[in-house]
């Protein structure tokens, strides 16, 4: 079915199966490949967009659900080619290894500091407990966040 | 096949001047790129911007036996110093030809070659002609310590910006013209052959290209990857389930000293114990992907393997084209810690591709990860320890019974090495005998972060602590007296310093600590945990301080330790994979609890303390091989709970409080 998206502020128009999930529609029609496929049920937060500034697992959204909402990916967060402050702020504080999780990450910090500009340790470590890390850089996320919220 | 000990083989300079650095390692997020760049920027002169890279890319790099071992740095640190020094002295030869100055008056400065007369060249205008080439000499003379701009200061990974922009690409995200998405049928269990394949409703569904049976690989190609899943759920196939063959254990004495037995029948205190390990999955985040382009010419492999050049081999074998006809090109990977030793989604990639003839994009489904991949076997480890009347250590048996920990088979002769891995202590032992039982399991089991020596290391750093404890011994001293190595001494001593050995942490909270030496690396840890009245362990701090010898980047050294220590933690509180007999019961995050942000200690301080006069060792898994034990170790601290089963359940916390 034909659809218009609105994705890091652009519309798009995708023809796609209906059920399919915005993820796959993201990754193989949108080739906005930064959002990455985890797990398909919503527990790991490596495909987490923002929607109208929310988190939300995008291998749970069905495309025609996606319509109504504005979608922002990793791939929009940079304004002008410039990192947000929160893509900087995990850069220099190196929280990440592999990276695999970091754009879901990205997205709950930057949903995170959307809502509550200076967020407690604890907030941080509730905003970002979706997000599973298998490398161990938890400590340096929080820090990051931390860093970016102080630059906001 | 590109050989890696000649320069044009290791670093190229490109016309416009920057430099092109080769090797056959793997990066998954060790920070290995990083430091090989810090390395070859100081040593041929360059800033470290203009320094890219390659690793893996069986068309360009140096063949390579495999990354695991953390042995990157320490195996090709020294050649690629070497190899950047020799390109500096080639430069610095070649403008003294073209400057018509003597080479002894010329000197580099950050890509340009100087006399002192305000005469130049850049390093681009002196490879116009003919590449640098040569072999590597063993004696070129290296650049000062003095003199390191980037090596032994930290630094940001080179792909940082890459991953947070959105830039970066895993196997999963590699596109190709015309590229078809794959799905496997699954069998009931591993090793199921096929009799019999019902594809009549899988190919009549929307976008399905192919069902492909080949050999005992049933899985369908489509245009998009909801439609290769859906129709491989419709494939009806037949199978024959093998009956389970049971294998033979295999016995290997480790250490066989004399007298072992008398020692052990004469001491003053003689201590039994048992240890159990659960297996456990590596989990990675990122579930196994690979892209295959498979042609009647030849064939591409895109993704990520710890074994690149292996890979290729086994492709070029299964498709019938000479090993130099298949290229493997690494992407980003996720992390894996060890998994991708095992060739399964990349084969079955290639095996789709070869039957379609186009380009082939395989990801494995959270299920899949969790009950198709290898995982990290269990262990029962049993020691007798017999202590002397000064509290010292008289005799010593050791017995590790696991099932076989490396994707590549058993080898006896390596057999210490890899599924032994640390079961012989660092410790001053004066009758030992150590013995490794390879027992079969019908459980897939292969490589997993620092193979059996952080099950070892749980075992012996948690009996160091009962021994210490039931001799009435400071468990930091009881390891000095028996420390012979003088830097893992300095590590341990440093560590109790940092973390505040013997100073009360209040109700419920207690330290613990345990050290090993892992490949060279000396690392000690401790960890402060609270624990509640139920039985819930959490792990509130942790320390460390290492010595992995000299250090490129300090920061990545840190970043690999916390990391270990945080995985670590999570596989000692948290994990265990379900299992019965062959069949993986665990399928999805809900039923594998690893420790999340929640559960992240509030500090994890690491101090970098390695000996600049010693050779490079590694730090990918140094830093998760101590940490359970010093986990378990705090229990005992927190509570007088000695819980000898991993995970530390609250179960099992609750039982060793009431069996104190």
């Amino acid at each position: 079915m034909k659809l218009t998206l609105r994705v890091n502020g652009a519309d798009h128009e995708v023809d796609v199966p209906r059920r399919a999930t915005l993820l796959a529609v993201l990754r193989d029609d949108l080739g906005l490949v930064a959002t990455r496929f985890g797990c398909g049920s919503g527990q790991c937060g490596a495909c987490y967009v923002l929607a109208d500034g929310a988190a939300v697992a995008s291998c749970l959204m069905t495309v025609d659900q996606a319509v109504d909402h504005d979608i922002v990916t990793v791939e929009g967060l940079s304004q002008d080619g410039k990192l947000s402050p929160v893509q900087d702020a995990f850069a220099r504080e190196s929280a990440m290894q592999c990276g695999y999780c970091t754009s879901g990450m990205l997205i709950s910090a930057t949903a995170l500091l959307g809502h509550t500009p200076s967020p407690s340790e604890d907030e941080i470590r509730e905003a970002l407990a979706p997000n599973l890390c298998r490398c161990g850089v938890y400590g340096r996320a929080i820090r990051a966040v931390q860093r970016a919220a102080g630059a906001t | 096949m590109i050989d890696g000990t000649r320069l044009e083989g290791r670093i190229r300079v490109e016309r416009d001047g920057s430099v092109t650095v080769l090797s056959g390692k793997v990066e998954f997020g060790q920070g290995i790129r990083t430091g090989f760049a810090q390395i070859v920027a100081d040593e041929m002169d360059v800033p470290i911007e203009r320094v890219k890279v390659i690793l893996a890319d069986t068309a360009q790099t140096p063949p390579d036996r495999g990354t695991f071992g953390s042995h990157s740095t320490e195996q090709e640190g020294p050649t690629l110093r070497r190899a950047g020094a020799f390109a500096r002295r080639q430069l610095i030869e070649r403008a003294s030809s073209k400057l018509g100055v003597a080479a002894d008056r010329l000197r580099t400065e950050q890509g340009v070659v100087r006399d002192g007369d305000g005469a130049s060249v850049a390093y681009a205008d002196l490879v116009t002609d003919a590449p640098l080439s040569g072999a590597i000499p063993d004696d070129v003379p290296l650049l000062p310590r003095e003199r390191w701009r980037y090596m032994g200061k930290p630094r940001p990974a080179l792909e940082a910006v890459d991953i947070v922009s959105g830039c970066a690409r895993y196997a999963a995200d590699v596109r190709l013209p015309g590229m078809l998405r794959g799905a496997v049928v699954r069998p009931p269990v591993r090793g199921a052959k096929v009799r019999a394949v019902d594809d009549a409703a899988a190919k009549a569904m929307p976008g399905v290209v192919a069902v492909i049976r080949d050999g005992d690989l049933v899985g369908v190609v489509a245009e998009r990857e909801e439609q290769a899943r859906a129709a491989a759920d419709a494939v009806d196939v037949d199978w024959s389930v093998p009956a389970t063959a049971e294998g033979e254990t295999i016995v290997l004495p480790l250490r066989e000293d004399e007298g072992v037995d008398a020692a052990l029948a004469s001491g003053a205190k003689k201590v039994e114990r048992t240890y159990v390990c659960p297996p456990i999955a590596n989990a990675p985040i990122g579930p196994s992907a690979a892209v295959a382009d498979v042609r009647a010419d030849g064939a591409t492999i895109y993704g990520s393997t710890h074994r690149p050049f292996g890979l290729r081999e086994a492709a070029a074998k299964r498709v019938g084209l000479p090993p130099e006809k298949v290229r493997f090109v690494l992407t980003l990977g996720s992390g894996t810690y060890g998994r991708s030793s095992s060739f399964d989604a990349p084969m079955e990639a290639v095996i789709l591709s070869k039957n379609v003839g186009r380009p082939v994009l395989l990801q494995w489904s959270r299920a899949e990860e969790f009950q198709w991949s290898p995982s990290r076997p269990e262990a029962v480890l049993e020691a007798s320890v017999a202590l002397d009347a000064s509290g010292g250590i008289a005799a010593w048996r050791y017995d590790e019974h696991t099932n076989i920990h490396t994707s590549s088979g058993f080898d006896p002769s390596y057999g210490g090495e890899s599924t032994g891995r640390n079961a012989v202590p660092p410790y001053r032992v004066p009758h030992a005998h150590v013995t490794l039982y390879v027992e079969p399991t019908p459980l897939r089991t292969a490589n997993f972060r620092s193979l059996a020596a952080s099950e070892n290391v749980f075992a012996i750093e948690s009996l160091m602590d009962e021994l210490a404890h039931e001799s009435g011994q400071d468990p930091v001293a009881f390891r000095v007296r028996h420390l012979d190595d003088a830097r893992l001494r300095r590590v341990l001593e440093r560590l109790a310093e940092r973390a505040g050995w013997g100073k009360p942490r209040g109700e419920r909270r207690g330290l613990g600590v345990a050290c090993t030496e892992y490949h060279g690396t000396k690392v000690a840890e401790a960890a402060e945990v609270e624990v509640s009245p139920s039985g819930v362990v959490r792990v509130l701090r942790m320390w460390a301080v290492v010595d992995p010898g000299s250090v490129v980047n300090p920061d990545g050294v840190r970043n690999q330790i916390e990391g270990g220590m945080q995985q670590s933690a999570s596989w000692a509180v948290f994990e265990s994979l379900r299992h019965r007999g062959p069949r993986v019961l665990t399928s999805s995050w809900d039923t594998y609890r690893i420790a999340t942000f929640r559960d992240a200690p509030l500090s994890i301080d690491v101090e970098v303390a390695g000996d600049p006069s010693a050779p490079s060792s590694g730090v990918g898994e140094p830093g998760a091989v101590p940490a359970a034990a010093a986990v378990a170790n705090a229990v005992f601290a927190a509570c007088g709970a000695r819980v000898r089963e991993l995970p530390l359940t609250p179960e099992r916390v609750r039982a060793a409080i009431a069996a104190r």
